[in-house]
């Protein structure tokens, strides 16, 4: 208990309650309303996705730069396998769905493996892995979007709610949740962070490390493969042209959540908060009537700020 | 001494590494219940002789010997197995996660039932299990949960060797533990290197402090560029001997037994 | 918290800094200026992205109608020509609950569902510039005859090349209504005029992409003799790329006549521009909004003109130039 309250995860969360509170207060009635909270989760769902791969992959100091052109990569597969298949029935939708995830999870291997068993840095590996599913994005489509999908993928499950809370957003937080015990709970997870925090070390524990990264890396992957599905259901267009700063903004979310680059810190909870504080800026700004250019320097004040808060806090820690 | 067959015994260790020959042709024997010390100046072959011994990397030619047995160990699992810890120089220890983390890495105390075959980790356990050890050797930690980055030099020391006295049911190496320590906690490094001993199992010490060596070891092996020159007594030579030893102004006979 | 000082007043400063920053608001959102009767309408004017001065220019003609009326006009945007950079401004606009929005949609399908959203919570809604492929929620769409535009851009590029060669098109992307209708329009008038198209290419709304295509496609058509770039970045981009590739010879007309472009066309480097009317658009824009609030009747499609402008004519024709800022 005395872990969550002092983490950097609560310091960065109550940040996120502190700006909603200011924009509350500078805007009440648009700001502070269901629709609005409802249209932010939205619009983070899918990057909340991506984020929550980003944290593991970063927490054993690694990085992923493929995961928006994945991202897009997975959105095409799907959208071409099931306009293969023709119709609009559930079980179309469900291969999609499948093809989407399978697309994602062979980038991951792909990731992993080079950087697990060839020892190629992973910036390197992933920048390529970029421009070869953008690439095969482009090539596959012939740089047009797949603009016709099932329609009920779009109606029911895109737009559609539970509760009053959209599906999309729903499973952002499935994932989040699972993932975030995993990561903090299970043998899992604690390789994870231990390999980022000393790889030699889990090494010479008998623990078979590259097997874990590829996992890893693979988890990453089958993240932008879901990422892309919900990517689909929401625009109902593969947006080719689009999702070229995925990459930078999940890092970014990671590291505003308290992730370390270097490895062996972070937890999902700080990913979470660090996904919503550029979206309830960008929100919040354009409700406040802020202009527009404010708005990209502020995010990138949080994440300088983000990041010196919690060296600043960790060196206290150190003595 | 008793002039048993010993533990663990080392014949004729050959390993280069490209054109540099570390080891010519060691040899090496540690018995149970005794504090070895393994000693030689720098670019003699001590931490290549030990992690031959220990599947770091495994000798070119030579034999190994656990027990009477000859061996082959290849990977640092194997030579855990056996029964052999290691307390390496860099201390081997991941800063960012608690020391019961440490203690139990790789070896992990999982829930029962379903959540465990999930791969749930009983933490408290661990915890439990690992307070108990550090208190055995008087390791003194006060919050088990932080992190290892918030400790001092001794207490990460004393954590590395509890981990492999933990785990150690024959064979405890240990490369310069006291390299970077305060007096204080140097002091605390001896107690636990004899509770070890008094354990009953052999401990193979690396060091360049003599003053330390006379203090907690029982014999003292000589390596000079990469093969055993002496075999000694602290109780029979003096310090100076030692270093004679090692620089080759003073050969001693390499006697068989003890 | 008190217990760390450093971090509280950190954090407070930080606050403090959005609200200064809050409190710095949007200059361009014109007065509601005492002029005429009407209610205080609050409109906002959505543009496809941010930096463009086609769009900054709508915003200038937009907020001098706007004082007129005795409207407020905020002005918002995207980073770049994205849906899904597009969507949360549209999101955030909508939870202001504005009188009416004008809107330059990124995604003829993407955005429809935003849209919808805040024309069923009562905002008048004008598309300008691009539109929707179910564009019923409007009360307007305002764009120019961008078909009409495409075709002028062939005969002003066949009247420069001399009547026949190979010409070439850099288009945005596909799927956005008013490049694609332009470069409809110029290959049946480049085909009308006798010319030989021998393709496009996407510039996906970047210079540099543009000018890496245009120079790779002087590569594989070394006697190529004109280039049309269908809108400001297209355009901007295939001229670096023919200087850059020291291809003199090649004629090249644009769309749109922004600052950099009437440069190129000063310098020589383009030889003719399409210009629409962009402050047209936008005061027409918020005129429908306003006849639409006021209960009036609404003109479903207006089409506005374009020009030709040259070297030759470029001195008479400043009113149609874009302006970087108002």
């Amino acid at each position: 208990m005395k872990r969550l309250l002092t983490g950097s995860s609560t310091q960065i969360g109550l940040i996120l309650v502190g700006l909603i509170v200011i924009f509350s207060l500078l805007s009440f009635e648009s700001f502070f309303a269901v629709a609005n909270a409802r249209n932010i989760a939205t619009d983070a769902a899918v990057l909340l996705v991506l984020a929550v791969g980003a944290t593991y992959v970063i927490v054993t100091a690694g990085i992923d730069l493929s995961v928006g052109a994945v991202l897009v990569f997975s959105g095409v597969v799907a959208a071409k396998v099931m306009n293969g298949l023709g119709g609009e029935s559930l079980g179309v939708i469900l291969v999609g769905l499948v093809a989407s995830l399978a697309a994602g999870l062979a980038w991951g291997l792909f990731n992993g493996f080079l950087v697990a068993k060839a020892k190629i840095p992973a910036f390197i590996v992933t920048l390529g892995s970029l421009g070869m599913a953008l690439g095969a994005a482009y090539l596959i489509t012939g740089g047009v979007d797949e603009r016709e999908v099932p329609f009920p993928l779009v109606s029911k499950f895109g737009i559609g709610r539970v509760l009053g809370i959209p599906y999309l957003v729903l499973v952002a937080l499935a994932v989040a949740i699972v993932l975030g015990i995993v990561l903090a709970q299970t043998r899992f997870g604690r390789y994870t962070y231990a390999i980022g925090s000393n790889e030699e070390a889990v090494r010479r524990s008998g623990v078979n490390v590259d097997r874990h990264l590829i996992k890893v890396y693979s988890l990453a992957g089958l993240l932008s493969g879901l990422a892309g599905f919900m990517n689909l259901a929401r625009f109902g267009t593969t947006t080719i042209g689009g999702h070229a700063t995925d990459n930078l903004n999940a890092i970014a979310a990671v590291v505003i959540g308290g992730t370390s680059l270097f490895g062996g810190i972070g937890t999902i909870l700080g990913t979470v908060f660090g996904v919503f504080i550029p979206a309830v800026l960008q929100n919040g700004f354009v409700i406040v009537g802020v202009q527009a250019f404010w708005q990209q320097v502020a995010v990138g004040a949080v994440l300088i700020a983000a990041v010196y808060l919690d060296q600043v806090r960790r060196a206290r820690q150190r003595q | 001494m008793n002039a048993q067959q010993p533990l663990l015994e080392a014949r004729k260790i050959v390993k280069s590494f490209g054109s540099v020959r570390a080891l010519t042709g060691a040899n090496f024997s540690a018995y149970e219940g005794e504090v070895v010390a393994l000693v030689g100046d720098n670019g003699a072959g001590k931490s290549t002789l030990v992690k031959t011994l220990v599947g770091v990397h495994p000798p070119d030619s030579g034999e190994i010997l656990f027990e009477g047995r000859e061996v082959h160990i290849h990977t640092p699992q194997q030579a855990r197995e056996i029964g052999m810890e290691t307390v390496y120089q860099d201390l081997a220890l991941a800063e960012e996660i608690d020391p019961a983390a440490n203690m139990f890495l790789g070896r992990e105390i999982l829930r029962g039932g379903p959540l465990g075959r999930l791969g749930f980790l009983d933490k408290a356990a661990m915890r439990h299990r690992s307070e108990e050890a550090f208190s055995d050797l008087g390791v003194r930690i006060q919050d088990t949960a932080a992190p290892v980055a918030h400790m001092s030099g001794g207490q990460r020391q004393g954590i590395a060797i509890t981990r492999a006295v933990t785990w150690a049911s024959k064979v405890v190496f240990m490369d310069e533990p006291t390299a970077a320590l305060g007096v204080v906690q140097t002091r605390n490094v001896l107690d636990q290197i004899k509770r070890v001993r008094d354990q009953g199992l052999a401990v193979v010490l690396i060091s360049h402090n003599l003053p330390e060596i006379f203090e907690v070891a029982d014999r003292i092996e000589v390596l000079r560029l990469g093969e055993r020159v002496a075999r000694l007594r602290p109780s029979d030579v003096s310090m100076e001997d030692v270093v004679a030893a090692m620089t080759g102004a003073l050969t001693f006979h390499e006697e068989e037994g003890s | 918290m008190l217990k760390h000082p450093r971090l509280t007043l950190a954090a407070l400063c930080s606050a403090l800094a959005l609200v200064v920053a809050a409190c710095g608001e949007d200059d361009d959102s014109g007065g509601g200026s005492a002029s005429g009767g009407g209610k205080d309408y609050k409109m906002t004017l959505i543009a496809g992205v941010k930096g463009d001065e086609f769009y900054i220019t709508m915003n200038c003609g937009a907020q001098e109608k706007a004082e007129e009326l005795g409207v407020t006009l905020d002005f918002q945007g995207p980073q770049e020509f994205d849906a899904a950079q597009q969507t949360p401004i549209v999101n955030a606009v909508a939870a202001k609950k504005p009188d009416a929005v004008l809107i330059a949609p990124t995604d003829t399908k993407a955005l429809y569902a935003p849209i919808k959203q805040m024309a069923d919570q009562g905002t008048k809604i004008v598309l300008v510039d691009t539109t929707l492929e179910q564009p019923d929620m409007a009360v307007s769409q305002i764009a120019s005859d961008n078909e009409a535009g495409g075709r002028t851009a062939a005969e002003a590029l066949a009247d420069l090349i001399g009547g026949s060669g190979k010409v070439f098109v850099v288009n945005v992307k596909p799927g956005i209504s008013t490049t694609d209708a332009r470069e409809k329009g110029f290959v049946a008038g480049a085909k009308e005029a006798g010319l030989e198209y021998v393709g496009r290419e996407y510039s996906n709304d970047k210079p540099e992409e543009a000018a890496a295509k245009t120079k790779a496609a002087l590569q594989k058509h070394p006697d190529l003799k004109g280039i049309f770039g269908t809108n400001l970045f297209s355009a901007e981009g295939a001229a670096s790329g023919v200087r850059e590739a020291g291809a003199k010879d090649v004629k090249i007309v644009g769309f749109d006549a922004g600052p950099k472009q009437v440069k190129d066309l000063e310098d020589g480097t383009v030889q003719a521009l399409i210009a629409q009317k962009p402050a047209d658009i936008g005061a027409q824009g918020v005129e429908q909004a306003f006849n639409a609030l006021e209960g009036k009747e609404t003109t479903p499609k207006i089409g506005t003109e374009s020009t030709t402008i040259t070297k030759d004519n470029l001195a008479d024709s400043q009113d149609a130039l874009y302006k970087p800022s108002c």
